[in-house]
């Protein structure tokens, strides 16, 4: 047996007791954390899930600059990540620990009242409307019961992206039509280069471009006036036909693509076209070496027979989460403030091109207007404005506001469908035949 | 005779060659993106070495993000979750496993069965519960949870290194008048280093790497961990190939220099502990 001596006694001694200082000090050093629990009372909390670090930075900008102008209430902004937000902030509603304010889109905003969140934010809507205007695709999904509930902050919206330099060496116009579309599509594949890059992998990227195609296709609104659903029809039927067909002109890893995939196909010249949001314009000529005139961009092709203009439009809002009058209060004012023409310009630079005026006044806006970016693509920007106002959102189609559209949205049924069709194999029809049944199912639930 | 048993063992040889080009793959790719430009990181036909070599995406990684703290943040907890780990861990082994306490046996059960619950489904009671304790939005509140789901395992994976200490060793000390936790820390524990390293760098890495419980019960940006701050950087619609890849690559490099310093440890415990 090892003899326990005095010197193994010592460094044994010694050890134990370096061990448990370590614990201590860290544990210390852990409980003595600061807590989001720990604010001021005249403190605003806010999260959003904007959390790449551009935006992280420009927003806790404006937060300081609104809390250097000595307000009633300081903003404390917390970023979160729209990933987990779900689970959290159903955790958080539970245990009373919500935010005061919220940043959400149309669909999380059922959810988030679903929960028994969200306090009615007319009066502020109401007013920005009598000072600044605002785009209508901005305030209708937001509106329920003739009341706001939330605050539109910024939108986003979706375009036909082309490489102006392979349309041409091809000889290809910019397509109008479903049909000049899949004409060009066909045209411009050859060789390394596919004519477009679509998202099929089974996410909202997805949902987001097959949603734009049926709106111009004339099939946008699939609910039925008693919120049933009604997607099996003819013209969703031809929307999905036009997917699978682009699919096959697609790189072929599109059933594993979402949202930066078909943008680096299309920056490196492995694609000539893709469908998406204003996100393509700030990095294109450093991720590219190509010329900015190189970006082309046009609306979303229209069907031939009986489709409309239009696409996919997000309005981004915030909502005010607090029941306390003062609070509320504070968030009002801070909500007015970000949205007023002086520093509303520096909010949409959080990310130039993707971020679009909500307001009237906003598009003029000299800050946001000077942006390097906005004013090379000024073109491209000016076509996106006009595209919102065709802009329109799943669920909230023509003034519909449907409750049940979250559980319809999360588990990303058209991407599903498209997937059906891609990897399944299905024709068109099966594939609505089994989008309808899934998405019934659903909001039977 | 020496050809046919060169042969017999290309398979092998094969296999190997094709699980390090399958494991260290993509870990090269990472690495060498990391160095390149924007532009060349999206060039159709890939490159091998980058062309443009650049330290770029590094600065920008530490001028425009908060990686610094999210190290900092990181070190703290996976570095107090391994400390309390270890305590615990091995407090709780040696009263289950060597002092055969009463109801022991079905106790050591009860804490197995306990790891074998996925994390996700206790998010929303862990929320309250930590909530009650004022500990959501701190590393102590973040700590005690990945202490909850490491303790088990690693209790579990200390059995074995235990049973080869033959117990004579115990009553040695005994004779010699050391109580139970004299005999634990000065007699069974320095036989059990192999083990300890083991738990040691399996907590470090669970912890270093855990994304849900951090992403959930940490909300200020102040407290975030690595992981959390990395997936920040794969943001909705847009995406820094350079500032991910770089990112990474700091990441990765404590627990690839961990596992250089203690690997053999690891896997030989690892082993130890699953088959006594």
């Amino acid at each position: 047996m090892k003899t326990l001596n005095g010197e193994n006694h010592m460094r044994s001694r010694a050890i134990a007791a370096g061990v448990l200082a370590l614990a201590t000090v860290l544990a210390l050093g852990a409980c003595s954390a600061p807590s989001s629990d720990s604010r001021p009372n005249k403190q605003i909390v806010l999260w959003h899930m904007e959390n790449t670090p551009s935006r992280v930075k420009v927003f806790q900008a404006l937060a300081d600059r609104y809390n250097a102008t000595n307000p009633t209430h300081t903003v404390k902004i917390q970023v979160q990540d729209w990933g987990q937000i779900y689970t959290k902030i159903a955790a958080a509603a539970q245990s009373g620990k919500q935010p005061d304010i919220l940043f959400a889109i149309p669909d999380f905003t059922t959810y988030v009242r679903g929960l028994g969140l969200g306090q009615p934010v007319t009066d502020v809507v109401n007013r920005v409307q009598a000072t600044s205007g605002l785009v209508a695709a901005s305030t209708a999904p937001y509106t329920d019961a003739g009341e706001s509930w939330a605050v539109p902050l910024y939108g986003m919206v979706q375009m036909l992206w082309y490489r102006a330099d392979l349309l041409r060496a091809a000889g290809v116009q910019p397509p109008k039509t479903w049909s000049e579309l899949l004409a060009a599509t066909k045209k411009l594949t050859s060789g390394n280069t596919s004519g477009i890059a679509l998202p099929a992998g089974k996410n909202l990227a997805t949902d987001q471009v097959l949603y734009s195609l049926m709106i111009t296709g004339g099939a946008a609104n699939f609910f039925t006036k008693d919120n049933k659903i009604a997607i099996d029809n003819s013209k969703t039927v031809a929307a999905f036909d036009l997917y699978a067909q682009l699919l096959a002109f697609s790189p072929k890893d599109s059933g594993n693509y979402s949202w930066p995939e078909p943008q680096a196909a299309f920056t490196s010249g492995a694609a000539a076209m893709a469908i998406e949001k204003g996100q393509y314009l700030a990095p294109f000529e450093a991720e590219s070496g190509r010329p900015a005139s190189d970006l082309g961009c046009a609306p979303i092709p229209v069907a031939d027979n009986g489709g409309m203009p239009g696409s996919i439009y997000y309005s981004n809002g915030a909502m005010v989460l607090s029941k306390d009058k003062s609070t509320k209060d504070g968030a009002a004012k801070f909500l007015e403030w970000i949205l007023d023409p002086k520093q509303y310009g520096d909010f949409l630079n959080a990310e130039p091109g993707l971020f679009l005026p909500i307001t009237k006044n906003g598009g003029t806006e000299s800050n946001w207007r000077q942006n390097p970016t906005i004013s090379t693509y000024k073109t491209c920007v000016d076509a996106m404005l006009k595209q919102a106002d065709t802009g329109t959102l799943f669920g909230f189609v023509d003034g519909q506001y449907v409750k049940s559209i979250g559980q319809i949205s999360g588990q990303n049924f058209l991407a599903q469908a498209v997937q059906q069709m891609y990897v399944n194999g299905q024709t068109p029809t099966q594939a609505v035949t089994w989008i309808q049944k899934q998405m019934q199912d659903a909001i039977s639930k | 005779m020496r050809f046919s048993v060169r042969l017999e063992r290309v398979p092998a040889v094969v296999a190997m060659i094709v699980l390090t080009v399958t494991v260290l793959g993509p870990l090269y790719w990472i690495t060498v993106s990391a160095f390149k430009d924007r532009q060349e990181i999206l060039l159709s036909t890939p490159t091998w070495f980058p062309q443009t070599f650049t330290l770029t995406n590094f600065q920008q990684l530490f001028l425009s993000t908060d990686y610094v703290i999210y190290l900092r943040n990181s070190i703290i907890v996976a570095v107090a979750t391994t400390v309390v780990t270890l305590i615990v861990s091995l407090a709780a082994a040696y009263s289950l496993y060597r002092l055969r306490v009463p109801g022991s046996g079905r106790i050591a059960g009860i804490v197995l069965v306990s790891y074998m619950i996925p994390g996700a489904l206790l998010i929303v009671p862990l929320y309250k519960t930590l909530s009650g304790l004022e500990l959501i939005d701190t590393f102590a509140g973040l700590v005690l949870v990945n202490v909850a789901f490491t303790a088990p395992f690693c209790t579990w994976l200390l059995r074995g290194f235990l049973l080869a200490v033959p117990t004579e060793l115990d009553e040695a000390a005994a004779i010699d008048g050391a109580g139970p936790a004299r005999t634990m820390l000065r007699v069974v524990m320095p036989l059990m280093v192999p083990g300890v390293a083991t738990v040691g760098v399996y907590t470090f890495i669970f912890s270093w790497t855990e994304f849900v419980f951090a992403s959930q019960f940490i909300v200020s940006d102040t407290l975030k961990t690595l992981p959390i701050g990395l997936s920040a950087l794969v943001g909705q619609y847009t995406i820094n190939w350079g500032l991910v890849m770089a990112g990474t690559v700091l990441t990765l490099a404590p627990t690839v220099i961990l596992f250089i310093l203690v690997g053999r440890f690891f896997v030989g415990g690892l082993i130890a502990g699953a088959t006594k």
